[in-house]
């Protein structure tokens, strides 16, 4: 099947025909001929291939930007990006910053020695320069985490550290509004001053269809023609490095509409509802998602890293079904349904623990897609427990959420307790869950609880970790939770006595 | 001009890769069927389905091999495509070629083995040991009785360490171009440390002479050892594919390829044995290290002694006796990196002394400062070490890290927090510069100054990102008397400087600057004859800088002439602008038979104090702080060394706590791709705080010394810091000398959870 898409790649608009699904990256360097976007791992690990996305957005319903007020910019790796996911949208690579020559992001890491083979190089340059463009908090250690989905064998980083400091030092007073912010850095040599004016503008219309009126619909329809679905892509690109020629794809629909964070009554409840398309980096920074789990935000760096959350989506995180997966340990514990939607528009709810089945195998009927995540709308407590062999960018060996609502007197009212990394789907602790429930918190309590959570699942042995290692994590991360759920209780010292 | 403008055009991301070369428009890319365990035999390869996918697609097997099937080097134990047998997973097997690199994977893919039969495999060193299988004798250096000394010791400790080999993850993956020539021969654009070996390998693989053969490296995106030797099997490749189809062929590996099917840091496994005696002075050490070898001899004989060279460490010990065994096992063949048996060495000596440390019940560093190497002091090898740094170093590096202090604030955190212990280590280093081949330890370089007065350089030293071009546009330009942007260094030929080296044990700046500077040194005498005799004035009173020429009694009158101008008389004057000169390093002997000599032109010196939180609830950690005071000699570019002592710590920190190599019993490599395989990122580094010391060095280019390998050892630290904090958490715990310190290993050892013995390789998946 043909189609074409339409997008900027840097100051020029290209207009292609694809027949099948290719990654971003190829066409990039091959196509484009622009070599700066490096291939190192082609599985979103190194941060070579990094590049800026920008494109619309806006609260739900928002129909056109107002100039400028409706982009968004966010670092993505080109290498687990599929092509036709840049219809309608602008790319810069590190041709697109060097135009003019040395830009200060540049200037820092020379004067820092901050490049030494220079393979790592212009990703790094790329994510600090979208760092400027999008951080929120413009200081050095947002600056540092800004570069964690990078690699570099050679410096050690003492010099990216150092240039990243100075950078933020320097920036420090940048506006808030994107606009504002896009027009400092052109004039202070961020940005080439003809690009900045560029990101501001809207990107050139996207060529494939308008989008449906029920989010998600659209998706499962096209999904139905036996099309794959592609989230973010983070998942599937990493499994399919060559896809075959010809692979066609339907990317999940991704209007404001399907990227919406809101409050609902439906079905008999009160829900927040997350659209297909929400992304990890929204989720956590979601002031609807902060209001009703408070503090989860403090978990989000732990996650993947800044370029793959800022495309990488939870229902492709729950649809891949690793069990191992971090958004669906902490969903399965905030206790989640799913609308699904089938290829008529049938649409079916169901409870998050009921859609893994068996290894790699979810309750998804041909052509139906995942449309929507719902939360109950209750505010809970909520802690979430990873341990990778890296602190971060790091798949985890193990992992665990829980989400408890407490009663007048303190008392556990509810508990729900998740696990990864011990089973071949991620599981709910039912024991813990049952033991929690209607209990004080106390030491023997927890104590109980790791016992029962490193007794639970059939851990493997894999190169994450042995079996023996994934249930001692469990029992760990349940005295883990009670330790950061109930820091007034002081149970460490308890725990370690 | 300031910069380097290697580092300006990689920050513009015009830096051009083997892969960023533009692609002549026959080109073939290739791709490689390789074997799919550690050890078995076949009796052909059905290719049916492989060429059915395309016509472009096309299949090369050892039977296809114009000259020797050979890529060995010290011991010619190495086919490039294996024929009926293989050693190791990841072995080549045959060479695909296609119109494009996704459809040259796939047809790799498509291959399939006839008649396989899996033969029984060998993955651990001792196992190989015991059944004798060794790749070369064994090689033991001895100084003073150790035996009869430890009877004399008040304290006589043994065990056994073991550690991890280690993926070098240059971030470009091995890759070559390769042309087919007009004149019968090949060109080769490959991605190698050693043009000069990429050569004698491609023209013994086409059974051609080395004249026609010629291979350039401009730079490699990253390199660590792992392109010394081993980028010449894909070079070979991209050759045979080129002259069997005479056209262009590139060969760029992905990175799982990459990862299965090269070479990486040695395992070792070893024993030792050490004696104190009551003041803690250590009066004997022996020790076996059982080197993993893998299934062929690559490197290994290379790097057998450098492990010997640095058994004892940074420290004096009067009776040694120390054994090395090349044991050749089922996995891929080991090879250089970084340290090349350097580190593993290290690491023994320091399991040695904590253990003894303990047994005393002395505080690990009062213990190993009275150790410390000094002024004179001879080592196991028979080699008197001079200008040593070893305690200063030391010293000034506890009392830039405050040391007393920080040991006592260590104490109180750890006495008020249940859930969370800091440890603190202290890490000397002595290293040995000079490859150990002694032949290995020569250089030459080739000058064009043009009749413009811009300069060429060409020596045999590979640019990695080390700086070596930086520091050799600095030497020629100082040697020349002009600024460094005149200065261009040229990619590495084999046409332009033959027999070359490859650029390795630190030494590509040593080496490869002498010669660069005594050539420069030629053509500036030439020059200055010349100008005397034109300008008739005495050559004594010329010099040259800042590209001019100057009247030395009176340089307040001003320049002669420029640089340039001069260069354009004496071209009319026809004077050779051009010059070669050549350095073999000075002052090196070695007795094989008595393992006695000088092998190192001079030793480098440096001291690392780190400290580490391990969250002893998880059995994470997080390093805290790294302090390293290293002596770099007069630093012939201060930001190039910082860049290169800061880059080997994280390597060496990466080997010593978190860089998971493993290999299942069936020789599977578990970790064969970066989502698997983590190495250090930003976050996972402590602050850094680097002090040069610049002390002359005569033995070396412009004072300086090589910086390359010394630093990484620095890394080792991290393993003893956690090991302290460990200890804090579990008073008198008994740990296994066992690299590296994973977070797994961690809190088993908190727990006493039994460590298995290996992961049976169950799913990855994310
Ligand atoms: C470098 C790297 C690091 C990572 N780190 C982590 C980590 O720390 N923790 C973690 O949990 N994960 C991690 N991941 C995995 C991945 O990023 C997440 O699982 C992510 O949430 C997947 O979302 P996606 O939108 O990119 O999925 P995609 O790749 O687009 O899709 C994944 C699968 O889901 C299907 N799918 C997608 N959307 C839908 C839908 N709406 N309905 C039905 N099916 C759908 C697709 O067909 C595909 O099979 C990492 C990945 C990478 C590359
Ligand atoms: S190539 Fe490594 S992240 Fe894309
Ligand atoms: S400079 Fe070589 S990988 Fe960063």
């Amino acid at each position: 099947m043909e189609r074409s898409i339409r997008f900027r790649l840097n100051e020029t608009l290209h207009e292609i025909r694809l027949s099948g699904e290719r990654l971003a990256l190829d066409w990039i360097r091959g196509e484009a001929g622009l070599k700066g976007t490096k291939e190192g791992c082609r599985e979103g690990d190194c941060g070579a291939c990094l590049v800026l996305l920008g494109g619309l957005t806006g609260p739900a319903g928002a129909s056109a930007p107002e100039a400028g007020g409706g982009m968004e910019w966010y670092s993505a790796t080109a290498c687990t990006l599929a092509l036709s996911d840049l219809d309608g949208r602008h790319v810069i690579t590190i041709e697109g910053l060097a135009q003019a020559g040395l830009t200060p992001v540049m200037s820092a890491m020379l004067d820092e020695g901050a490049s030494q083979c220079g393979f790592c190089s212009p990703g790094f340059v790329l994510a600090l320069t979208g760092f400027l463009v999008s951080g929120r908090h413009i200081d050095p250690v947002a600056a540092m985490t800004a570069v964690e989905g990078n690699l570099c064998r050679c410096t050690g980083y003492g010099s990216i550290r150092r240039a990243a400091v100075r950078l933020a030092l320097e920036f420090a007073d940048l506006p808030d509004d994107l606009p504002g912010r896009l027009a400092e850095l052109g004039r202070r040599g961020v940005l080439p001053p003809s690009l900045a004016a560029l990101m501001l503008a809207a990107p050139p219309p996207a060529a494939r269809p308008p989008s449906p009126s029920t989010p998600g619909a659209a998706t499962a329809a096209t999904a139905a023609s036996a099309a794959t679905v592609i989230g973010g892509g983070t998942d599937y690109f990493v499994r399919h490095p060559d896809p075959e020629p010809g692979l066609q794809t339907v990317l999940v629909d991704q209007t404001p509409a399907a990227r919406r964070i809101e409050s609902l009554q439906a079905d008999g409840a009160d829900w927040l509802e997350l659209g297909a398309a929400v992304t990890t980096s929204q989720f956590f920074a979601s002031a609807a998602v902060q209001a009703l789990v408070p503090g989860i935000e403090r978990f989000a760096d732990e996650i993947a890293s800044p370029p793959i959350r800022n495309r990488a989506t939870l229902a492709g995180n729950i649809a891949n079904a690793s069990p191992i997966a971090d958004l669906t340990a902490m969903l399965l514990a905030l206790d989640a349904c799913l609308v699904l939607v089938g290829p008529a528009g049938a649409r079916r709810l169901l409870r998050l623990d009921q859609f893994f089945l068996a290894y790699k195998k979810i309750d998804l009927q041909p052509g139906e897609a995942i449309a929507a995540i719902r939360l109950p709308a209750e505010p809970v407590r909520f802690n979430f427990e990873k341990v990778a062999r890296r602190a971060r960018l790091d798949i985890a060996s193990a992992n665990s959420a829980l989400a408890v609502r407490l009663d007048g007197e303190g008392r556990i009212r509810q508990a729900v307790c998740s696990a990864g990394g011990i089973a071949a789907v991620p599981l709910r602790l039912a024991e813990v869950e049952a033991l929690l429930t209607d209990a004080l918190p106390s030491v023997e309590l927890f104590r109980e609880a790791g016992r029962l959570a490193a007794a639970a699942g059939t851990p493997q042995d894999d190169v994450r970790g042995s079996s023996v290692y994934r249930r001692r994590l469990l029992e760990r991360f349940m005295w883990a939770h009670a330790i950061r759920l109930w820091p007034q209780l002081k149970l460490e010292k308890a725990l370690f006595s | 001009m300031k910069h380097n403008f290697d580092f300006i055009q990689n920050l513009l991301g015009r830096t051009v890769y083997i892969d960023d070369l533009p692609e002549p428009a026959n080109l073939l890319h290739a791709a490689v069927f390789t074997s799919p365990s550690a050890h078995g035999s076949f009796a052909g390869l059905d290719l049916s389905a492989a060429l059915a996918l395309d016509p472009t697609v096309r299949v090369l097997t050892a039977a296809d091999i114009p000259g020797q099937n050979q890529l060995g080097t010290a011991v010619l134990d190495e086919p490039m495509l294996a024929e009926g047998v293989w050693h190791f997973r990841g072995q080549v097997i045959a060479l695909v070629l296609a119109g494009s690199r996704s459809l040259a994977r796939r047809a790799a893919a498509a291959i399939k083995l006839v008649g396989a039969a899996d033969r029984p495999a060998v993955t651990d060193p001792r196992v190989a040991f015991a059944r004798g299988d060794l790749i070369l004798k064994p090689r033991t250096q001895r100084w003073g009785d150790s035996a009869a000394a430890f009877a004399l010791c008040h304290l006589v400790v043994s065990g056994r360490a073991d550690s991890a080999g280690q993926e070098h993850v240059y971030l470009e993956t091995q890759g070559a171009i390769a042309l087919p020539d007009d004149s019968g021969g090949v060109r080769l654009m490959s991605g190698t440390q050693g043009p000069s070996g990429v050569q004698k390998i491609v023209a013994r693989v086409l059974g051609l002479p080395m004249n026609l053969v010629e291979v350039e490296t401009r730079r490699m995106g990253g390199a660590f050892g792992g392109k010394e030797d081993q980028a010449s099997g894909w070079a070979a490749l991209a050759a045979l594919g080129a002259f069997a189809t005479q056209r262009p062929v590139k060969i760029y590996l992905s990175r799982r390829d990459d990862m299965t099917s090269t070479g990486k840091r040695h395992p070792y496994s070893s024993d030792f044995r050490i004696g104190l005696d009551k003041d803690g002075k250590i009066l004997a050490f022996e020790a076996d290290y059982y080197q993993n070898s893998g299934a062929a001899c690559d490197l290994s004989p290379a790097i057998i002694p450098r492990t010997l060279f640095h058994a004892a460490g940074a420290y004096h010990i009067p009776n040694v006796r120390v054994t090395g065994y090349l044991c050749r096992t089922n996995l891929v063949p080991f090879t250089a990196f970084r340290g090349f048996g350097g580190p593993q060495g290290f690491f023994v000596i320091e399991a040695a002394l904590d253990k003894a440390a303990a047994a005393l019940g002395l505080d690990p560093v009062e213990l190993r400062r009275r150790n410390l190497l000094r002024e004179g002091d001879v080592s196991h090898y028979g080699m008197p070490h001079e200008g040593v740094l070893a305690t200063e170093t030391f010293e000034r590096c506890l009392a830039r890290a405050g040391y007393p202090e920080r040991r006592a604030a260590i104490q109180e955190y750890n006495r008020t927090n249940p859930a969370s212990k800091r440890g603190l280590a202290v890490m000397p280093v002595c290293f040995g510069i000079s490859f150990t081949k002694m032949m290995m330890n020569q250089g030459g370089a080739l000058i064009h100054v043009y009749n413009d007065g811009s300069v060429g350089v060409s020596t045999g030293a590979t640019e990695m990102g080390q700086g070596v071009s930086r520091k050799l546009a600095l030497i020629v330009a100082r040697a020349l008397g002009v600024s460094q942007t005149a200065v261009r260094v040229e990619s590495t030929r084999t046409t332009t400087v033959a027999n070359t080296m490859p650029t390795a044990a630190s030494t590509g700046a040593d080496i490869n600057g002498m010669a660069a500077q005594l050539a420069a040194t030629e053509i500036r005498q030439r020059l200055l004859a010349f100008a005397a005799a034109s300008l008739q004035l005495d050559p004594a009173s010329l010099t040259l800088r800042d590209g001019q020429l100057f009247a030395d009694p009176e340089p307040a009158a001003g320049p002669l002439l420029s640089f340039a101008a001069l260069v354009a008389k004496a071209y009319e004057g026809r004077v050779d602008l051009s010059a070669h000169a050549f350095f073999a390093t000075p002052g090196l002997h070695y007795d094989l038979a008595t393992e006695r000599g000088c092998p190192f032109a001079y030793h480098v010196y440096g001291c690392a104090l780190l400290t580490v939180t391990v969250d002893t609830l998880r059995g994470r950690y997080q390093f805290d702080d790294a302090i390293m005071v290293h002596d770099t000699g007069v630093s012939i570019d201060p930001l190039v060394d910082l860049g290169q002592i800061e880059g080997a710590f994280a390597q060496g920190l990466g080997w010593a706590a978190l860089e998971d190599l493993r290999f299942d019993d069936k020789g599977r490599l578990l970790a064969d791709t970066l989502s698997t395989y983590k190495l250090p990122d930003g976050h996972f580094m402590p602050r850094l705080d680097v002090e040069m010391l610049q002390r002359p060095n005569p033995k070396a280019v412009a004072n300086s010394k090589a910086v390359g390998e010394p630093p990484l050892m620095y890394g080792i630290a991290g393993w003893f810091a956690i090991a302290d904090a460990l200890r804090a958490a579990r008073p008198g715990l008994e740990l296994a000398y066992d690299l590296p310190m994973t977070c797994e290993k961690v809190l088993g050892l908190l727990t006493g959870d039994l460590v298995p013995a290996g992961p049976s390789g169950g799913e990855a998946g994310r």
